[in-house]
């Protein structure tokens, strides 16, 4: 399944409220001396937090910084586990950038990003429209349309691989029978094909994420400003590009920055459908920096790609941290 | 044409353009079904059979002789990150909710931000790292890693949960005396229960659904998740497709059961901040 935000942004009105938050401190200080009480409170909360901070360091801080050190050193496969490989200066990135495949690559990378945002918006936009309006069985529709973001990732790069098979995929026995196409296409071997492959099995991916938060945002929207809107004359059009569009972009941004995190990271749809083929004319900077790292073992260009990929996920962050600001406003203490 | 009608007609409208919808959404899912109830020769004929010709069991049964290893090293591996996420996570999400730390504004940006490190940069050294300390090809190495999906949206997950959960509640069960633990473990635990069984799901399909740390952290044939063997498999007998797609659809069960068993948390996990932010 492809991995969630743990927290989309707060962007409802309610969200940001302040609550009422009485101080627990000034609260109990009558029974016990209200430092000795703040000073067991806070060496409390240290201790829950000591099993997440080792992990993040563990799991998180080691791995990212180690993955610097690994690109400026000359690693091989005998030393990869003991940390004694030689310096390399900025050998990896020199090979990395003068590598045809890997600079394809990143320009892919790009590509593939821009148009999985492009085609899972506007299909997921018209799709969460459509669920916005009432109609028998919407919610049962809704609940059905989630199905694809619960599958592993690489069993949806393998059914894909199946569905655009030469002979007997289902999508070239379909465009046939209805007479779109009149022989089968040869989706996979063809460097051009197999690009557009992955482009639409990956829009076919997000589509539910970007229904599911851009429906839950359009519920938001007061149903008296739609309705003043039409008092006043304006078309379907014209309520959903002047009154809809701009209460909910919040939300629009919201989704466009966490898909683009998504779809930077995308590997297993690749590797299931294309393995980075026909010719490594799908290869995206994940699957391109495995084959570096665990087929050719030249860990270290493969870390240097690693840092390209980082440095361009990365760029988000900061935006990502803003659009979280309500919710880490939240946190400096006002709750306890 | 009445109002009444023309609504009506509206309503139906809208329902065939969802119906249609879901058609194209579920049909990959839709055809995968079909295809592992059928034989490889049949599956490549040139017509596309909407409904298998001659149902047959053939491939379940090659999938259940060749796969019942691979699904119980998913199930360990998919328990083991539910059960790591849930011990890392709960502690955490209560102090970063309900303590008031000087740095839980850090602690929280650091968890946002470690959500979007891609996998592939994390496992490329958590590989070097494994092999070093021994935990390369092992269950405790492989779950170690997956929760790198689950920890920081379990964290964020409960954290805005934890917000919900009345201040008084603890004032009440610390004025009876309980300690800190106390209160975490009996007060505020069990009234987290459902935000607590998300977290756990989503921890278990992460561990169930991984492949990029089982494809780099596991180079022997002694553990190997459904996902990886899918995928090997694919590679050694690309011609047995019958038999792919069955695998595929023992793959897609566990998340097709919590779909149907653990639905309502699911969409609150989907919608998870944006609700209860």
């Amino acid at each position: 399944m492809m991995s969630l935000p743990g927290e989309v942004p707060d962007v409802s009105p309610a969200a940001r409220e302040p609550r009422a938050a009485p101080d627990r401190v000034t609260r109990v200080r009558p029974r016990r001396s209200g430092a000795g009480i703040e000073r067991r409170q806070r060496l409390a909360g240290w201790l829950f937090l000591v099993p997440a901070i080792a992990y993040v360091l563990f799991a998180f801080a080691v791995p990212t910084l180690y993955n610097i050190v690994l690109s400026f050193e000359k690693s091989s496969p005998a030393v990869i586990g003991n940390f004694t490989a030689p310096f390399a200066g900025v050998g990896n990135y020199r090979q990395v950038f003068a590598d045809p495949t890997s600079t394809s690559a990143i320009l892919r990378t790009l590509t593939f990003t821009a148009g999985s945002l492009l085609g899972q918006f506007v299909i997921g936009f018209a799709i969460a429209l459509l669920f916005n309006l009432r109609f028998p069985g919407r919610s049962f529709g809704r609940a059905l349309i989630i199905v694809p973001w619960l599958l592993p990732l690489i069993v949806t790069g393998v059914i894909f691989k199946f569905l655009f098979q030469l002979e007997g995929g289902a999508v070239n026995q379909v465009l046939m029978a209805v007479g779109l196409a009149s022989h089968p296409i040869d989706w996979l071997d063809n460097p051009h094909l197999g690009f557009l492959s992955i482009l639409i099995a990956n829009i076919w991916l997000g589509v539910p994420f970007f229904v599911v938060l851009l429906y839950s945002a359009l519920q938001d929207v007061p149903v008296q400003l739609k309705e003043a809107a039409h008092l006043d004359g304006a078309g379907p059009w014209q309520r959903l590009r002047y009154v809809v569009v701009p209460i909910i972009l919040p939300v629009i941004e919201v989704v466009l920055l966490l898909g683009f995190v998504f779809t930077v990271k995308v590997f297993d749809l690749v590797i299931g459908l294309t393995d980075g083929g026909p010719a490594n004319s799908t290869q995206l900077i994940t699957t391109w920096s495995y084959n570096l790292s665990f087929q050719q073992f030249s860990f270290g260009a493969g870390a240097a790609l690693n840092n390209v990929l980082l440095m361009l996920a990365l760029v988000c962050a900061p935006l990502y941290l803003f659009v979280s600001r309500h919710s880490l406003q939240r946190s400096v203490g006002s709750d306890r | 044409m009445s109002r009444v009608e023309r609504s009506t007609l509206l309503k139906l409208a809208c329902t065939l353009a969802a119906l249609g919808c879901l058609a194209v959404v579920l049909f990959p899912l839709y055809a995968v079904l079909v295809g592992s109830f059928e034989t490889t020769n049949e599956l490549f004929s040139r017509n596309y059979h909407w409904l298998p010709q001659a149902p047959t069991l053939v491939n379940y049964r090659t999938v259940l002789q060749a796969q019942s290893s691979h699904i119980a090293s998913s199930a360990i591996v998919g328990l083991g990150t539910a059960a790591l996420a849930l011990v890392v996570s709960v502690p955490a999400a209560y102090a970063l909710a309900k303590y008031r730390l000087r740095a839980t504004a850090v602690l929280v940006s650091v968890l946002l931000v470690a959500q979007i490190v891609p996998s592939i940069v994390l496992a490329t050294s958590l590989f070097a790292v494994f092999h070093w300390i021994g935990l390369v090809n092992s269950y405790p190495g492989l779950i170690l890693a997956d929760g790198t999906y689950a920890i920081p949206f379990a964290i964020l997950v409960l954290r805005a949960f934890f917000f919900s959960v009345p201040n008084e509640t603890m004032q009440a069960a610390c004025v009876d005396g309980a300690s800190e633990w106390q209160t975490f473990a009996r007060i505020v635990v069990p009234l987290a229960r459902s935000a607590v069984i998300t977290v756990a799901v989503f921890a278990f399909l992460n561990g169930w659904g991984d492949f990029i740390f089982a494809l780099t952290i596991l180079n022997g044939n002694t553990i190997e998740p459904i996902t990886l063997s899918i995928y090997t498999y694919l590679g050694d007998y690309s011609q047995n497709w019958g038999a792919v797609m069955a695998s595929a659809v023992v793959a897609i069960v566990p998340a097709a059961t919590m779909l149907v068993v653990a639905q309502r948390y699911i969409a609150a996990g989907l919608t998870a901040g944006s609700v209860v932010g």
